[in-house]
Order: structure tokens, then sequence, then C-alpha cells
């Protein structure tokens, strides 16, 4: 395997996938801390804030000239959830150093850089730069509020929401505007400490990594060697879902002004079947995976009702959500055909076929994962995540050994949780 | 086959002309697992009125053809459709029209050769009926109705319609609900039997290929066809003005979107002068609003801007024009800061140490690339389709120079030819 893990402190991890597939490395250092109200709007600020600045480079335009210098490396940073926790997420993109025109010591460069961003902050009076946190601040907001602009991530946040209301999962990454006001420069850094302190800390570095000693470079930054072994907190996904009692399904109707319906459903699953998110896998190929499946040939192929129609597998919420784009008319009957779908999957009518399609889809997609950077580096963080670890070539097994029994078994526990319908 | 390597780039890619007209690319990549194939004609929505070849009629056919014609390809005789025979497979197939060409394509690790079996003989076997031409009739009108609500593509469509007074750029890739009431079976069929002639077909291949063997593999699977003469295509008048210099409409969202559009008038017909131009364009485009300039750092903090804009230079035999667009509360100041950047350097000159710094990053921008079969094999197709060759962008970088980059800023950024396009909320 091409994939080393190694432990620098207690709660603090690096993680070296070693590939000659790119023209690039990557690096990705993840913050993982449990969702919750009271946090989620400052984390995401959090967020924001350390890339305008740090106590070597004061300001954004200065770190984008940095990394214009290096031939256009790229950094980024964002916000996450996945399961129960919010993470968050900075990547650092460099073409590798066999591409340069001239010679230049990259990696270096782009060590350092990340870490002073991550963990070097500009501090004035105990808190951060005000004026940096009181425009992002205004950023953020707008960010929130922006969340009405694409109707189909709209309606999908939205079914999301009131599926989890009152839990983590059903709160929205980026935050509250009404949070906003409480957030100071003070309250910021402190809470920014804590977490510094607490949270789970991975760091990935993927490409051809004969070149240079990226561990030894990593493990010797002055920032890293300041970090504290810890326990981390954060929390572990597991591989069955907490039982829910079955009720009615929920039905919420939004209207807002727009041409097309937008239908999202959300599925919950109580079985505790081994495997289960393996299995819930190929339920969710056949039903709505791809262009074989239920949902596309009788949704779309055989009665036109929508341009798009299909499902996505939230894994670490064993959650299913079926999404379609609908003629506003059509909510009945393609509400009764989505529904007749998971009937008859349910009942057994699926073929052998059906199967096989479906774990080609999968096995496909986990086959590409190795062919992109950022990809391989989110697979393995979501093994770090989980209780347990899966290899690319384990997943392909497990896979493979799901029966139609095990599909059918999974179905019975599976009901309805949520309809949501976006309209005018 | 004709060799092109690159040596900075560490690539190859070997370009075959076939006897029937076609031309066939293949970028090896023996480090990769995925492959990729992707199969175009030069036949896109701006091609509304053309001669056909064979028969000498003219043809003016309603907009939305080349889309719809994309749609109808997967439907095979026997009932199946390609799409899901590709799917069953475990291959991630798709298509896709442009304003200049329409492409299928699938990504795969496993079964390719089975893959390229469906593709190839479901691009050559056209199967058409006024029963499955009504029935898509209802899937792509929820396909307009999705871009419909979509700010972002209304945005650019506006912006297009600021520019262009007659163009077919102005016609939506995917028609009107009303124009495609108007598609029958012949229109289908005499546009295929024109631009689906291997004479105006691209193939690219790329991953873990041998190319002689991939090479033959392809024409194993090329059904016999006489070459067609030219197909002449017919286009309006190119003109010098612009339509109109500011559009504004109303939809729901949170935030202004604005589009700032400038008309290139120039002649692009000298291809290796258009990627170098291409190249000192994304300088430019960098320079006058990029991250590091003084313009985005102003707006950024004057919380007028969230993110650095798109950028884009697009162009075709029929249009050119350059797209800065995104959000802002205030679209006017965003528009203003971008003229004065521009006087700016009209005056003084590009700034040597800022000049060299975007060109480092700009390079660095062109081999990223190179990461993955998708970008790779789409990029060459579609650059191919313009008559450029991909790799010009790395061969042509150190002749954009400085001072060549000025006479580019003083050709393309005129204020006469500069439009905005913004949609605001509804209040």
């Amino acid at each position: 395997m091409n994939y080393i893990k190694k432990e620098v402190k207690q709660g603090i991890s690096l993680h070296n996938i070693n590939t000659n597939k790119f023209k690039t490395n990557l690096y990705a250092v993840f913050l993982a801390t449990p969702l919750n109200r009271e946090n989620v709007t400052k984390n995401a600020l959090l967020t924001a804030v350390l890339r305008r600045g740090t106590k070597n480079i004061k300001s954004q335009d200065l770190i984008s000239k940095k990394l214009e210098e290096m031939y256009g490396a790229s950094f980024d940073c964002g916000i996450e959830k996945t399961g129960d926790n919010q993470i968050i997420k900075f990547y650092l993109e460099t073409i590798n150093e066999a591409f340069l025109p001239e010679k230049d010591e990259l990696d270096k460069k782009c060590i350092e850089l990340l870490f002073d961003i991550i963990l070097n902050p500009l501090v004035e009076n105990d808190g951060f730069k005000p004026e940096y946190v009181e425009s992002e601040k205004e950023k953020l907001k707008q960010i929130i509020e922006g969340k009405i602009d694409n109707k189909r991530a709209y309606s999908f946040e939205r079914c999301i929401e009131e599926m989890f209301k009152n839990e983590p999962y059903g709160l929205y990454k980026f935050g509250y505007v009404e949070d906003l006001d409480k957030i100071t420069p003070q309250n910021l850094y402190e809470h920014y400490q804590e977490l510094i302190k607490k949270c789970k800390i991975d760091i990935f570095v993927s490409g051809n990594l004969k070149e240079n000693d990226m561990n030894s470079l990593i493990e010797n930054n002055a920032e890293i060697k300041r970090l504290e072994a810890r326990a981390p907190e954060y929390i572990e996904n597991k591989e069955n879902s907490d039982k829910i009692p079955v009720r009615k399904e929920n039905i919420v109707e939004e209207k807002m002004q727009v041409g097309q319906g937008n239908l999202v459903i959300g599925l919950s699953s109580n079985s505790q079947i081994e495997n289960e998110k393996f299995v819930m896998s190929v339920y969710n190929a056949i039903l709505g995976g791809g262009a074989n499946s239920k949902l596309f040939q009788n949704v779309r192929e055989k009665n036109s009702l929508a341009y798009t129609a299909g499902s996505t597998f939230r894994r670490q919420k064993n959650t299913i959500f079926i999404r379609c784009g609908i003629e506003i008319e059509n909510y009945q009957k393609a509400l009764d055909t989505i529904k007749e779908q998971i009937e008859d999957i349910k009942n057994g009518k699926f073929t052998e076929d059906d199967i096989e399609n479906a774990k080609k889809l999968i096995i496909a997609s986990v086959k590409g994962i190795s062919s992109e950077q950022d990809t391989e580096i989110t697979y393995y963080y979501g093994q770090e995540l989980s209780d347990t670890f899966t290899t690319i070539e384990d997943y392909v097994t497990k896979i493979n050994n799901v029966t139609k029994e095990n599909i059918e078994e999974v179905a019975k526990e599976i009901w309805i949780n949520t309809v949501y319908f976006l309209r005018d | 086959m004709e060799i092109k390597e690159s040596l900075k780039l560490k690539e190859k890619e070997y370009i075959e002309k076939l006897d029937n007209g076609m031309t066939v690319i293949i970028i090896p990549k023996p480090e990769l697992d995925k492959k990729y194939v992707i199969w175009g004609t030069h036949f896109g929505s701006i091609d509304n009125r053309f001669i056909m070849p064979n028969s000498g009629e003219e043809v003016f056919i309603p907009d939305g053809v080349a889309h719809f014609l994309e749609h109808k390809m997967f439907e095979q005789p026997n009932g199946t459709n390609s799409l899901d025979t590709l799917m069953a497979l475990g291959l991630d197939a798709n298509a896709y029209t442009t304003n200049d060409h329409t492409a299928y394509l699938f990504e795969c690790t496993d079964h390719f050769y089975e893959g390229l079996d469906e593709l190839m003989d479901y691009v050559q076997h056209p199967y058409f009926t006024d029963e499955n031409v009504e029935k898509e009739k209802g899937i792509i009108a929820q396909e307009i109705k999705m871009y419909d609500d979509e700010p972002g593509w209304r945005l650019y469509m506006n912006a297009m319609d600021c520019m262009y007074k007659k163009n077919p750029i102005k016609i939506d890739i995917a028609g009107s609900v009303e124009s495609i009431s108007k598609i029958t079976p012949d229109v289908l069929y005499k546009c295929y039997n024109t631009f689906y002639n291997p004479s105006n077909m691209i193939m690219v291949v790329c991953g873990n290929f041998n190319p002689e063997e991939i090479l033959g593999e392809i024409k194993k699977r090329l059904l016999p066809h006489e070459q067609q003469g030219e197909i002449k295509r017919i286009y309006p008048d190119k003109e010098k003005e612009i339509n109109k210099p500011y559009i504004e409409m109303e939809m729901e969202v949170s935030l202004p979107l604005f589009a700032i559009g400038f008309k290139d008038i120039e002649d692009n017909s000298n291809k290796e002068e258009l990627v170098k131009k291409h190249i000192a364009i994304e300088i430019l485009l960098n320079m006058i609003i990029g991250k590091s300039s003084d313009e985005y750092k102003e707006l950024y903090e004057k919380g007028m801007l969230l993110a650095e804009p798109d950028m884009d230079y697009e162009f075709s035999d029929e249009y050119a024009h350059i797209v800065i667009s995104g959000q802002s509360n205030n679209p006017d100041k965003v528009k203003e800061k971008v003229e004065e950047a521009i006087n700016n350097f009209i005056e003084n000159g590009l700034d040597d140490e800022h000049f060299n710094r975007i060109r480092k990053k700009v390079y660095g921008d062109y081999v990223v690339e190179y990461n993955n079969v998708g970008n790779i094999a789409r990029m060459f197709l579609s650059d191919k389709m313009k008559g450029i060759n991909s790799f010009d962008y790395i061969e042509k970088y150190n002749e954009v120079t400085k001072e060549y980059t000025e006479t580019v800023l003083k050709n393309v950024f005129k204020k006469d030819n500069m439009v905005m396009s913004v949609i605001k909320g509804k209040k």
C-alpha cells in the first residue's frame, strides 16, 4: 500500500500517500471537532479569519503574492460536516519540483506557509485583528444568506435540516446569522486556542515524495513542535446507525419564485445488519445511483417527469436522499412513482442484473479513488474518523459480498423520514 | 502517426488523420488507472444554418438541435439506451453540447474496450422516430427550466446579449421550450448526416494505452464512410460594435451577480498568435482583478467582493470575448475599479515584479491541467476544435513578454467594447 500513517504526538497524525500519478504535491490539514450550535458559526468564521494574515505575513494580498511566486500554488480552506463532526480543512497544492522551469524549494516553502496560516495567526490585544473579524463576519453573513441562490443545493440542505432537527447533523455548516453578533475578536481567539488544544489534527501529504523528506520537514516545523499532545475530542463514525422510532413521513413544503419544483426525500434505516454501509451503498445504487437505477428509469425515462432524478447515500449518517427536479404540477405523480420504486425493492422486485450494475458502478468509483489526489486523501481521512479501517481492496470485496438477501433485509428497515418540496 | 512532445510537461501526444478524414489524438498516461475517451463532432449550438455538402441544400434549423441530437443519440432501435448500457459496465459515461461542439465520452478503470464498442456503435447509429423525439421534448423542457432558474446562466446569456446584436452565441444551447417543439426526426437526420461524418469529428483518448494498438482498435470499429466535402456554415456578419453597454434583471438572489465583458473584435485567425494572446489575457486578468491585485484587496476589504471573480477568455471563429463575473453588493464599484486598473496599466505600463510573478502563476495553472485523464482529453478536444494544440500553451509561454502583453492590453481591454450584465435581488 502506498499509504503510511504515523503519530506525531497523541491526537496528531501524519499521513503519507506516495504516488507518481500527478504533476502536483497536495498538503491537507484537517481539524476535527464535535458539531454543535454553540461553535458551528465560530468555526466557520475562524476559518475565514485565519486566511487573512499571520504574524509573519500580515495580510491576504501578501499571502496571495507569496503563492503566486510559488508558481501559483493554491491555498484553500473550508468547512465540512462529516457525520457529527465539523471539519476545518486547509489545502495547499503545488507543482511537483520535477516540473518547474527552474529549481526552487517549493516543498519547504509550502510547509512553512501552511502551518504559519493555521498555527501562527495575527493577534492584537489578545484577539484576532478586529478589522479582519468584522469584514469576515459580513462575508459569512452573505454566504449564509446566499444559501437560497442555488435552488437545488438549497432544497437538499433544507431537507437535511428538517430531517435532523435539533440534532448536530441538522446544523448548517456555515452557521447562523443571529449567532454572528455575539462573536468578538477576543472570544473568537479564545475559542481558537481551545480548539487547537483539543481537536483531532490530521496532516496529509500526497505526491511523489521521494525528492524531499517531507516528514522531517513537517515534524521539525516550529509550529508543529509547539503543539501539545491531546486526547482528541471528536465523534467516531459507527458502522450501524442508531434506531429511530418509525413515524409517519414529515412533509415540508416551501414556496419561492421558481419555475421548477425541487423534490428531496430523506430515507432513514433502522437496520443493524453487519456491513450495513456496504449494503446500503448497493441499495442506493439500485434505487438512484445512475442511468440504470430505478429512479432514473421510471421517473425520468418512462414518465418524462424530470431531467434530474437520483439518490445520494450519506455514509456517515446511513441516510439516503432522493433528489428530483420536476414540473410543479407533477408533484403527486412523481412522489407516487418514487414510492413505488421503494416498495418494489422492499418486495424483492429487482434482478441480479440490477445488483451487478449497482456493484459495478460503486466499484468503478472506488477504483478511481487513487486517480484524484484530494479524493484519495478524503478516503483515508474518512477511514481515520470511523471505527473501522477499510483498505480500498477490502472495500471492493465487501461490496462484492453483498447479496440479494442482504439488500432485502435492509430494504425492509428503510422508511421515508422526510419529504421536502420547493415550489412556487 | 505524428508525435509531439512537451519536454517541460514530460508528456507526449500522438496524432493521426485517418483516411476518412477523422482525427485521432492519443495521450498515453501509463502511470494512471483511469482511461478516458471522448468523441466530438464540430457541431454546436451556433451552427444553425448550413449547406449540406452532398445535396447542396441549405438548411435552417430551430435553436437547440445540436443539444437535442446529443440526447437522442443514446436511443437504440431495440429499445435500449446506450447510456444505460455503458453505466451497466460500470463506466462513467456522459455527453455534452457547447457552442461549437458536441462530445460523447466515458471514463473507466476496467472494461474499456467493451465501452468503446458501445460508444462507437451508438454514435454511428442514429435512431430517431416521431415517438422518441416527442418524448424527449418533455425531458429537455425540464432541463431548460432548470437553467432558467439559475441566476449564473441568465447573467451570462445577458452579457452575450450586451456584446452581440446578431451572433449565434446568443442562442441558448438547449434552445427554448418553443424552439424545441419544432424539432422533427427529419431535422435530426439532416444534421446527423452532415455533422457526424468522420471528417467533421475528432476522437481523443487518454490513459494507459499503447498508441499503435489503440489506434488499430479505433479503426476496427469505424464504419466505412465516404469523405464528404466541406460543410459550409452560414453565420451573420461580424459586427464591430457592442449591442448595449448595460443590462439588468431581477431574480431571487441574496446578493447581486455581475458579469463584465470585453468584446474582442481583432482578427484571431492566426492560431499560434491566438494562444499567445490567450496567455497574455490570462496574465492581464490576474493583474487587474486577481487575488493579489490592489483592486481586489480594496474591494474585498470593503466587503464588495466575497471571492476572486471568475475570469475567462472565450473564443471561436465567430466570437471572442472576456468575461469577469462574480457576486457583489456594488457591481458599479467593481466595474469602476476594473476600469481604473486598466487605465493605470495603459498609462504607466506593467510593473516588472508584478508581471513576472503572475507569469509564474499562469505557468503553474497550465501544468496542473495535466493531473487527470478527463481534463486532458477534454482540453485537447476543445482546443483542437478551435484549431489549437494544447501543448502550445506551455511552448509559447516564453514568447509572452511584458511588451507583448502591454500591446494586447491596449488592443483588447477597450472602454468602447466593455459591457456589464447584472442580476439583482427582488425587492
